[in-house]
């Protein structure tokens, strides 16, 4: 399927479900709870947890669905964004299994992009962003890996890469910066 | 928020956003800056944008397939959502209106006959709910000493039976009987069970071996539980 008539599937889904419309919930879940549920276990590093969670997620979306606004976000930004913000409420509710590895400034953590799945979002959005990261310190690109995909704080992070606090604040702020100068081009 | 780190050149809100975008804030900082997106709609609109940025960094986050019964899960959590969306649409609220139909109808009859005399007793109604799913809604019609469970969401277990369970304040469970995943199940209370029915009195389900527990006590998990009020 390809990747437009993916999104518009989702797009008219989520438009049926304030009406109350059951089918348009499992719609939405068959064509997109694999991809929230590798977000979820990414950031809460174990199943029982992200499937709590992934719940968690769908009912909202069907609480929700009203909310969604198909001219200003697109339905895999609002459904991840759904999903990884319940994941962080999670993680920081429990303080579990978050991952405090340490990471090394100069060292990626690697996340293959070869398995960048086409069916998300546009290939050129993905690269894009991809672009502008790689434009940015590695340390910097590290932090903002290390909250994106494993739902560290700012103190995480801190520790993980070994800097003060206040030095970790910057990295991110200029990174993020950085980053919104670099897609606004 | 103080901040020393003015020469970035973006406003303090548009960093907030970010941050919380990124998931870096905890405790009091997330609390508050979550409440902000509900009611200040700029600084929602900025989170959202930042969302948006990130979002696509999401394609190298591998798809894994969450197990069936998350669907199950959700699907269970729904009726009591509809109540308050799409009521009319729910198939668990159909089977409990069905239902619903037939309680008050025979209310009425009842009504009838004691007009004049004296009130019918009240029925009572509760929701046997587990881990975010209702799975039954069971209703006592102290007139007849009966109890109707209709299921909602519960999904047949291959080696297990539901049966139900009164368990009154001195908090001893009673065996009511066995219920379906698939049908309307009315169950015949004996006067001293039925009497024992009553607002605050809790119905809860488990699972036994096929036939139901021989012990006259719950032997399997207590899945769903809730308590009785007056309709």
């Amino acid at each position: 399927m390809d990747l437009e008539s993916n999104r518009s599937l989702i797009v008219a889904a989520l438009g049926r479900i304030p009406a109350g419309d059951r089918a348009a919930l499992q719609t939405v879940y068959r064509l997109t709870s694999a991809k929230l549920f590798g977000v979820c276990l990414r950031i809460l590093g174990e199943r029982a947890e992200a499937e709590d969670v992934l719940q968690e997620v769908y009912v909202t979306v069907w609480r929700k669905a009203a909310d969604f606004d198909a001219r200003r976000a697109s339905p895999m930004t609002w459904l991840i964004a759904l999903a990884r913000n319940r994941s962080i409420d999670r993680l920081r509710a429990t303080r579990m299994n978050r991952n405090m590895t340490p990471i090394e400034g100069a060292t990626e953590v690697a996340d293959s992009v070869a398995t960048a799945d086409d069916a998300l979002e546009s290939v050129q959005e993905h690269a894009r962003l991809h672009g502008c990261l790689e434009g940015l310190a590695s340390h910097e690109r590290s932090a903002l890996r290390g909250a994106f995909f494993d739902g560290n704080t700012y103190d995480d992070l801190a520790k993980r890469m070994s800097v003060p606090l206040g030095t970790m604040k910057s990295w991110i702020r200029r990174a993020m910066i950085k980053l919104k100068a670099c897609l606004e081009q | 928020m103080s901040d020393t780190l003015d020469h970035s050149g973006l406003p303090e809100d548009e960093l907030l956003a970010a941050e919380l975008a990124l998931g870096v804030l905890e405790g009091a900082e997330r609390t508050t800056a979550e409440q902000r997106v509900m009611r200040d709609r700029g600084f929602a609109r900025l989170v959202e944008e930042w969302e948006q940025r990130l979002a696509p960094w999401a394609a190298e986050v591998r798809e894994v397939p969450p197990p069936p019964q998350v669907w199950d899960r959700i699907a269970g959590a729904l009726p009591a959502q509809t109540a308050r969306t799409g009521l009319w649409r729910s198939l668990g609220f159909w089977r409990g209106t069905s239902f619903a139909a037939g309680a008050l109808a025979a209310a009425c009859l009842a009504g009838l006959l004691y007009l004049g005399t004296f009130a019918p007793p009240q029925s009572l109604i509760a929701t046997i709910e587990g881990s975010g799913n209702r799975h039954f809604v069971a209703t006592v019609d102290p007139a007849r000493g009966t109890v109707a469970v209709v299921p909602a969401a519960f999904s047949a277990d291959a080696t297990r039976v539901p049966e139900l369970w009164l368990i009154p304040p001195d908090g001893r469970p009673r065996a009511v009987g066995l219920l379906r995943a698939d049908q309307t199940v009315v169950l015949a209370m004996p006067p001293e069970l039925a009497a024992l029915a009553k607002n605050n009195a809790v119905l809860a389900v488990s699972l036994e071996p096929p036939g139901g527990s021989t012990t006259g006590l719950p032997t399997g998990p207590v899945i769903a539980t809730g308590k009785l009020t007056s309709l």
